[in-house]
């Protein structure tokens, strides 16, 4: 009952609180919500990257060389047991690579005709599904196969995934690092802004420390205000992303149309990017009015 | 009720505001706090509500070291404890009913229980019909008495004030000391700090006198030792 009682207080207290100081709450909402616009709008750049070192790693192909007289059972065996993996999997018999080879070299191909008649030994081209996309699986992989009867070598480009894959470390730590630092900057500012709200009603915690209220029954409306502070401010930077897709976004798609960059659309919307970005403004409402409160009441 | 045994309050660099205070008030009594400003009566009874910590001596409220006591338990203790300041400190945006049901509020009372126990304590202090009033349209007197049932309504054992009366006219000053009196006959025990001499005159009750922080006479010890001699 004295829970129910003391909640129905709180929820009072923040709402009066808010209504009769208004400009500090204002003040902290915006700070919040462009913070959270800013977040938005680097999350769904960092996606876009992310999304774009993806699509770069599907051209990351696998070269299974056979040893040329291989038995045809043992290559099927073991394409058989590739596309149960989830590889593409395509034979590349000696003839079609020499085809292929004359098809690229266009009129150089003239170079060709001194040579065996069937110069290129077989093979096999994998498609590499998601899950093998990084380098310590493809090596992994290039192992096992090597292991492999009908097997001489594979080539999987080892150098270029392993720099796509630095890169694309790079990026998510570099991303994670000016996250971290711009959630603190966050935090201080709207602590900040909410220690004037505190100012301005020290009277009235003051007035409850003398009847006996707890530091928590004094934090509690305060955090409140913080919550609500931090869900106004992510449902003000979600109007403001909305406009970018609205307004900027579809000339950028058009411009960079090459880049086969996913729409900012399908990075920033959606119903799990709402509710995260809803979830990052509560808790950095908070976290500044617990800072915040914490402050006022060791003063 | 409260004891006080050679309590000394300092800060740096100041001489002390009270120098070797030892004083006791028992339950249902009602004691007169009086000297001139900067006596030390404010500090006095800050010590008792917990506001500051003796700086040597203990102090006993209800039975418990208040000298010792851990920050977390002060507003438990301060439950039991009302206190009325010269300067009111009302909240101006909430009505009288809010700013009276705040006692009840930090108790966790549900509103309905709440709304009941204040509007009796408002008919106790004469207010029942200015409930939904906000204090800056009432009279200081008024305010006061907004004070005084904001400070009893959740039947604290011991009611400190400090000049209560300080910016009231006479009228208003006898209004208020009659209601504190009345608190007073119902078993809470009252300590009123003031300088107002006439008010001393007026009530006949036990005066405690400070003077630079120390007790120079104590009406209660003066009439032991009338009857002892």
């Amino acid at each position: 009952m004295g829970g129910v009682a003391k909640a129905e207080v709180f929820w009072r207290s923040a709402l009066q609180g808010i209504r009769h100081q208004p400009f500090p709450h204002v003040v902290a909402v915006l700070t919040l919500g462009i913070a959270l616009f800013t977040l938005g709008l680097g999350r769904a750049g960092s996606l876009a990257v992310e999304h774009l070192l993806r699509s770069l790693g599907t051209e990351v192909q696998v070269t299974v060389w056979l040893r040329p007289g291989a038995p045809q059972a043992d290559v099927d065996v073991l394409s058989a047991a590739l596309r149960g993996r989830g590889f593409g999997v395509q034979l590349v018999t000696p003839r079609a690579a020499v085809e292929r080879l004359t098809r690229e070299l266009g009129p150089a191909a003239d170079a060709l005709r001194g040579l065996a008649s069937e110069p290129l030994p077989p093979s096999l081209e994998l498609q590499v599904p998601p899950a093998w996309r990084d380098p310590a699986a493809l090596r992994q992989l290039a192992d096992e196969l090597q292991r492999q009867a009908p097997v001489t070598a594979v080539d999987w480009g080892e150098a270029a995934v392993e720099r796509l894959g630095a890169l694309a470390r790079a990026l998510r730590w570099g991303g994670l690092f000016a996250f971290a630092i711009l959630l603190c900057a966050t935090v201080v500012v709207v602590s900040a802004t909410l220690q004037l709200a505190i100012y301005a009603r020290r009277e009235e915690v003051e007035i409850q420390k003398l009847v006996g209220a707890t530091d928590r029954f004094v934090r509690a409306p305060f955090l409140i205000e913080g919550l609500l502070q931090g869900m106004a401010g992510a449902a003000l930077a979600l109007v403001g992303l909305a406009a970018v897709l609205h307004w900027v976004a579809p000339p950028l798609e058009t411009l960079f149309a090459f880049l086969r960059v996913p729409s900012p659309a399908a990075a920033l919307w959606g119903l799990r990017s709402t509710l995260e970005l809803l979830g990052v403004g509560a808790l950095l409402g908070l976290l500044g009015s617990f800072l915040a409160v914490s402050r006022a009441l060791r003063a | 009720m409260i004891q006080m045994f050679h309590v000394t309050k300092s800060y740096p660099g100041d001489p002390p505001v009270l120098t070797d205070v030892n004083l006791t008030v028992d339950k249902g009594e009602f004691v007169f706090l009086t000297g001139p400003s900067g006596a030390g009566k404010t500090t006095l009874l800050r010590l008792v509500f917990c506001d500051e910590k003796p700086t040597r001596g203990q102090i006993l409220v209800g039975g418990r070291n208040v000298a010792r006591i851990r920050a977390a338990s002060v507003p438990y203790l301060r439950r039991n404890i009302g206190v009325v300041f010269q300067d009111f400190k009302l909240l101006p945006h909430r009505t009288v009913l809010d700013n009276v049901a705040f006692t009840l509020d930090v108790l966790g009372t549900p509103r309905s229980e709440s709304r009941e126990r204040v509007l009796r304590m408002l008919k106790l202090v004469g207010l029942q019909h200015k409930a939904e009033s906000l204090p800056l349209k009432l009279s200081g007197g008024e305010q006061q008495r907004v004070v005084i049932a904001r400070a009893l309504v959740n039947d604290p054992t011991i009611l400190l004030a400090d000049e209560p009366t300080g910016n009231l006219d006479p009228g208003l000053t006898v209004e208020i000391l009659d209601l504190l009196c009345e608190v007073n006959v119902r078993g809470t025990t009252v300590v009123v700090a003031t300088h107002d001499a006439t008010l001393l005159e007026r009530y006949q009750k036990r005066v405690i006198r400070l003077e630079r922080g120390r007790v120079v006479s104590d009406t209660a010890q003066s009439e032991a030792v009338r009857r002892t001699g």
